[in-house]
């Protein structure tokens, strides 16, 4: 009876943006929409727990601060030290909350969140540029590897910053935020050239 | 432009990730209701402003959102530490770490 | 207009870092003039023998260009017009472009117009301290006063037109930040780069190299240019450095942090949208080189001020950076060696010099040697006394000098010359140090401040540390660059930088020489000025001194010393010393003035950066804003969040779509994007005890399925924020917050967690943004929903009022709650935000033969306060109690646990019966709607001021009582219902008002529950 109809968290921005195609942009937005976004809370220090996430999600889970780690199923990005978010397949969010409820046990929470952000990969030569412009905390290829990733301050608003082996920089930034923050990004990214890639 | 080490990110990152939530080592009253009026205000709202080292909790909110405290010089603004909650501070003032 | 020669008087033939073959024309003070690429705006008006740049503020004497830099007093200008203009900028830091236009600041009148003289005669009655003399009192005229004394001082002004440039920042770190790239500065990048240190380099000139550019290309066989191009090849080259040319360090702050100012379009003047025409950058330096140089000190004698009296380096500076002689017979008057390299370059450009007067008795050494073997006259033993000339100079007084230079000894002379290269010696350019904190310390061997010992992590290399010697700066640059790296964990600090093999001159030691004698006293003699900006005089200084303004922070502000836009580069140490002779003390004992940022004036616009307009702070939407935009929404902020206030239709004014949408809900139905609420989910063994602890009042006994009301209260008994908790499963809840608070109970709820009850096992997550939320509400709302949910029993005895169920709407995934802040039927409508413009666009379709009426905050306000349900924040303000807002129920009276605010309740303040109160007023004459901050009294006629009772905290007109209704709080007025009240208006009226209980419509709650 019903088609439900879902609409990702940047469709009327970027809408807004799509004149926005030079050939040789130094900076290139793309969503990631309608991914799966879990977050989990846990003591890292219990055994148990550890292996219950890392068995559920068949990744690594990152206890060392400000890396994050890529399975096939699952990416967990250390938010603080006893948090993570978890990244899986938008339909699989639900099937993952449910395992790992049934595998943890003791204090722990899992939330879905996937509805409250999204994710904005950055690519081209002068992303990394748009950061500095963006955020203080020092984006050096040397200090922010690949496998790095850091909640701090994005222009006036906030996100999670990783790092990728491709060289671009994946954001994690909340829904109500969003059209100001690419709204931010667009103009910063202005004078390099700027471009959305589908 | 103050640059605060968190203890959980293990980094030290700028002040505008932080807010200060004042004083540190001020512990709630295990039985409010056994104190005086008086001796309530104390704990409400009396702190130390001393010219030296002071101990602050700070709030990392953009960040890992934990709490943590920092022992910072109200002179010259240095922070010599930063340390987890529960954790007692290296450098100590006798005034303000009676808690 | 002809060939530039011609055009430029004062061009000389050859030489010059200039692009002679690029003629740029520009404008000052409505005249056109021709210069060359290359050229500052002060080089330019020399070359074309622009003698008056200004009028001095209080005298309105005529001013002529001094210095060649940061330290230029008198050619302050306005440039560009129109939304473009900048004020306060210095002509000797402006590079030319095609088209430029600049006028004198606050020069209202030609500089060269005469009559300003004789206003500037006025001046003679205006000693120092006047303004505090004169217009302290009557107090509030100062404002009328400063108006006229802000238009007098010249200060140039502010674009009224919005800025059309762009502004950009851009966030820095690295470990070895140089400021200022002349000889120690470059020496230091150099060695702290091949350390493998991230090092950023930055200079306020357009070109790298300082002291350097304006050195004449023979020195040392001509090694030192040569040098200075390899370095700067070198760090061209290395990806570890970044050089900022154009850019000024103008502050240095805590932890290192320090801001530069970068043009990067000003000298081309053109504008983009997209680049930036200033950058900010924010810089986290590990470590920091102070390589700032130093500015000379000019001697201060009478009518010091004659346009001609010029720096003895900017002279050498505008002869060997721009060509350009800024006159013809040429004096020197030094007090030290140094200055006599001014006459070398003066002569070595075929011009002629008069002669080098030096106050040291018998000159010698190499450079006079030098100087003597170019037939140039050198008098020792005298000093210039006074200088000849009003608009331009026509000559100079000296006077032979006793040892020390205190008094004359013998007759005075008078030399012929239009120009003066005066040299008192180098005033380490301390600014940035002094930023630190650091106490600047006086040096008697170097004859200046020195930077003092610093907290943060920079040392000072070169002139900036009073090294004047080529070669001592270069050593001590490298050392400082190689030092920094290694502290910053890069080298081991040995220095691996070659200096070019110049041959060192040695000098002679200068003369502390800071004020001429005359052979009038200083109180009689003609004007010997210090401070050229603020025309502040020597006489004025002494005259502080003995008025008692002794201390040097009292006499800066009696005198107006160092505060001028320069900030006394020029005056202040003379100034210093001055006083420190009048007082009969030391230059040490009398200690200096600190300086602040900025160390040059720094434009608003980089300071705000993107940080305006629609990005001046970030607008928040929920998932359904494109529906609200397209559908007439205006808007209301609450915090960052945009929301529909009311959803205006053809012909309708707000009070109109307040009231259709307000009979809607109370009589059909309608909807409210309810999405901004702040919503937390609750985790963990603990959470019950948790909220237990937190909220007033209890939620031991929560079952899942169910849903309460709850007020959280601050240590102090005061109501903080307020919302409804829904208990998911076992240990497992979803808080709902204020729109406005979501924040600030989240960091309050993990405070008591994390640093109280560490023991007590909860985790918070916020899914504020993961939800959206529509409520539908009004007698229909049932109706509505069983359209578009058939797997929720929506009987109202299976899903009751403060119950909430999981089920499908419009086949989504959906939690429904049976919550009200109308007071009729409602349900909230929560799925995951990605559909929520789906299911709103569902639930307004499915509402449609209901009339289904969506409404915005404005209408929600009036429901609410119908029914007298508080807004946190509106009704309260932080100084409130449950049993103020009449909420005593939700107050837990035996509660295991103190729950927060609970002690706070039970103050004696908090008990007393005259407390402010929440109380309904109704107005007599039903359509008068008061004013929300209305104040009440009890007797309008009282005299002012009058004992206020209480003020209006909401006010509206409300559509379905046909009348006003207003909340208040009002002392005691819980036990004064039926009083009639007033409210003096700020326009004369008091209306009267009878205090009535807070729920105005369906005083039993019936209609939510049905």
């Amino acid at each position: 009876m019903f088609e439900a109809r879902r609409e990702t968290v940047l469709q009327y921005a970027l809408a807004d943006l799509v004149d926005k195609k030079p050939a040789d942009a130094g900076v290139i937005l793309r969503e990631d929409a309608f991914i799966g976004h879990l977050n989990l809370r846990g003591n890292p220090d219990d055994a148990a727990f550890r292996a219950g996430v890392e068995a559920t999600l068949k990744a690594h889970l990152p206890v060392k601060p400000g890396y994050w780690s890529a399975a096939v199923g699952a990416s967990v990005y250390w938010l603080g030290p006893n948090e993570w978010l978890v990244l899986v397949a938008a339909d699989a969010a639900a099937d993952v909350q449910h395992n790992l409820r049934q595998t943890l046990a003791g204090h722990f929470s899992v939330v879905d969140v996937s509805g409250g952000q999204t994710i904005i990969n950055l690519s081209g030569d002068d992303a990394g540029l748009l950061l500095k412009k963006s955020s203080t905390y020092d984006f050096h290829p040397l200090s922010f590897a690949q496998g790095r990733c850091v909640q701090t301050t994005f222009a006036k608003a906030m996100a999670l910053i990783a790092s990728r082996k491709d060289g671009s920089y994946d954001l994690v930034i909340r829904r109500s935020f969003a059209d100001y923050v690419v709204q931010w990004i667009a103009i910063a990214a202005a004078e390099y050239g700027f471009a959305v890639e589908p | 432009m103050l640059l605060i080490t968190c203890p959980y990110c293990e980094e030290a990152r700028d002040e505008t990730e932080f807010s200060c939530s004042g004083e540190a080592h001020i512990s709630r009253p295990k039985n409010p209701e056994e104190l005086s009026d008086e001796q309530w205000g104390d704990y409400l709202y009396f702190r130390t402003n001393p010219r030296g080292l002071h101990h602050e909790m700070w709030y990392h909110v953009a960040g890992c959102r934990r709490y943590f405290n920092v022992t910072r010089d109200t002179v010259s603004y240095a922070i010599l530490e930063s340390y987890r909650i529960g954790a007692e501070p290296g450098s100590k003032t006798p005034a303000s770490c009676s808690t | 207009m002809s060939g530039s020669a011609v055009v430029q008087a004062r061009r000389l033939p050859a030489g010059g870092r200039i692009n002679r073959d690029q003629p740029i024309r520009f404008s000052f003070n409505g005249i056109a003039y021709q210069g060359f690429e290359g050229d500052t705006l002060a080089s330019a008006l020399l070359a074309n023998n622009v003698n008056v740049v200004a009028r001095s503020f209080k005298y309105a004497r005529p001013r002529g260009i001094v210095g060649h830099g940061a330290e230029e007093p008198n050619a302050i200008v306005q440039l560009g017009h129109g939304a473009q203009t900048v004020p306060n900028l210095r002509a000797t830091q402006i590079e030319l472009y095609a088209g430029l236009q600049a006028r004198s600041v606050g020069a209202g009148l030609s500089v060269n117009f005469d009559l300003m003289a004789l206003v500037g005669a006025c001046g003679r009655l205006m000693p120092p301290g006047f303004y505090y003399k004169t217009f302290m009192r009557p107090q509030k005229l100062w404002m009328t006063y400063e108006r006229f004394i802000r238009k007098a001082a010249g200060l140039g002004s502010a674009a009224a037109e919005p800025d059309p440039d762009s502004y950009d920042k851009l966030n820095q770190h690295c470990d070895v930040l140089v400021v200022g790239a002349g000889p120690a500065g470059l020496a230091a990048a150099l060695t702290a780069a091949r350390s493998g240190a991230r090092v950023i380099i930055a200079d306020e000139q357009n070109q790298f190299g300082g002291s350097l550019l304006a050195a004449r290309p023979t020195i040392g066989h001509q090694t030192v240019a040569l040098w200075l191009t390899k370095t700067l090849a070198e760090l061209h080259a290395c990806s570890n450095v970044e050089m900022l040319a154009r850019s000024t360090v103008f502050g240095y702050y805590d932890h290192n942090f320090l801001a530069i100012l970068e043009r990067r379009s000003d000298h081309l003047r053109i504008s983009s949208p997209s680049v930036a025409r200033q950058r900010l950058h924010r810089v986290r330096a590990k470590q920091v080189v102070l390589a700032t140089g130093a500015i000379e000190r000019p001697l201060v004698f009478a009518n010091n001020d004659v346009p001609g009296v010029m720096l003895a380096s900017s002279v050498s500076t505008y002869v060997n950076r721009y060509g350009v002689a800024p006159g013809t017979k040429l004096i020197v008057f030094t007090c030290n060696d140094n200055a006599y390299q001014a006459a070398i370059d003066w002569h070595q450009a075929g011009q002629h010099v008069v002669a080098i007067v030096d106050t040291r008795c018998n000159p010698s050494g190499v450079v006079v040697a030098t100087a003597k073997e170019l037939n140039i006259d050198v008098i020792g033993g005298h000093g210039v006394i006074e200088a000849l000339g009003k608009k331009c100079l026509q000559g100079a007084v000296i006077a032979p000098l006793n040892a020390d230079a205190t008094a004359i000894v013998g007759a005075t002379r008078q030399l012929d010359c239009d120009l003066i290269a005066c040299s008192g010696g180098w005033s380490p350019v301390i600014h940035l140090s002094s930023h630190t904190g650091a106490k600047p310390q006086w040096s008697d061997a170097k004859v200046g401040f020195l930077p003092g010992e610093s907290i943060q992590q920079e040392r000072s290399a070169g002139a900036a540390k009073g090294t004047y010697s080529l070669l001592d700066c270069f050593s001590e640059g490298a050392y400082a660059g190689a030092r920094a790296a290694q502290l910053a964990g890069f080298g081991n600090g040995t220095v691996s930088t070659t200096t070019p093999p110049i041959e060192e001159l040695t000098e002679q030691p200068q003369q502390a020489l800071f004020l001429l004698p005359h052979v009038k006293p200083v109180s009689r003699a003609p004007k010997q000025f210090v401070d050229l900006q603020l025309d502040v005089t020597a006489a004025a200084i002494e005259l502080a001194a003995r008025e008692g303004y002794e201390s040097v922070e009292h006499a800066k502000r009696y005198t107006a010393l160092g505060f001028g836009t320069d900030q006394g580069k020029l005056g202040n140490i003379n100034g210093i010393a001055i006083l420190a002779n009048t007082l009969g003390q030391s230059i040490a004992a009398t200690g200096t003035t600190i300086f602040r940022p900025a160390y040059t004036p720094t434009t608003f616009g980089a300071i705000a950066g993107r940080d305006v307009g629609d990005l001046f702070d970030p607008v928040r939407y929920t998932a359904m804003h494109r529906w609200h935009t397209e559908h007439g929404a205006e808007w209301e902020n609450v915090g960052q969040w945009q929301r529909p206030r009311y959803y205006c239709q053809p012909f309708e004014v707000m009070h109109d779509a307040v009231k259709r949408e307000c009979l809607a809900v109370r009589n059909k139905v309608g909807m409210l994007d309810a999405s901004t609420l702040g919503k937390i989910d609750i985790q963990g063994r603990d959470a019950a005890e948790f909220l237990n602890r937190i909220y007033s009042n209890g939620f031991l006994k929560l079952a899942p399925g169910k849903c309460r009301y709850g007020v959280m209260l601050k240590e102090d008994g005061m109501i903080f924020d307020d919302g409804v908790t829904a208990c998911l499963a076992e240990n497992h809840y979803l808080m709902f917050t204020t729109t406005g608070g979501a924040a600030a109970v989240l960091a309050w709820l993990e405070l008591w967690q994390q640093t109280e009850w560490p023991e007590l096992d909860v985790f918070f997550t916020s899914v504020t943004d993961h939800w959206a939320t529509a409520t539908v509400t009004g007698p229909n709302a049932r109706k509505v929903l069983a359209l578009v949910c058939d797997d929720i029993d929506l009987d109202k005895d299976a899903f009751k009022f403060m119950d909430w169920r999981d089920g499908t709407v419009a086949g989504v995934q959906a939690r429904v709650f049976r919550i009200s802040f109308t007071g009729e039927l409602s349900f909230e409508v929560n799925v995951a935000a990605h559909y929520g413009r789906y299911v709103w666009e569902q639930l307004l379709a499915a509402g449609a033969e209901f009339e289904i009426t969506p409404y915005g905050t404005e209408a929600m306000h009036v429901l609410r306060a119908e029914k007298g349900f508080i807004i946190i924040g509106q009704d309260t303000d932080g100084s409130m109690t449950p049993a103020d807002m009449n909420m005593n129920w939700v107050v837990a009276k035996n509660k295991s646990f103190n729950f927060i605010g609970q002690r706070g309740l039970t103050r004696a303040a908090c008990q007393r019966c005259d407390r402010k109160q929440l109380v309904g007023l109704k107005t007599l004459q039903p359509e008068t709607v008061l004013p929300e901050g209305a104040q009440i009294v009890n007797d309008p006629a009282q005299a002012i001021p009058m004992k206020m009772q209480g003020h209006v905290t909401s006010s509206y007109f409300s559509a379905s009582l046909g009348r006003s209704i207003a909340l208040a709080v009002v002392k005691g007025g819980l036990q004064r219902m039926g009083d009639v009240v007033h409210c003096p208006l700020a326009d004369g009226r008091s209306v009267a008002a009878e205090i009535v209980g807070s729920v105005f419509y369906d005083p039993k709650g019936e209609r939510q529950n049905v």
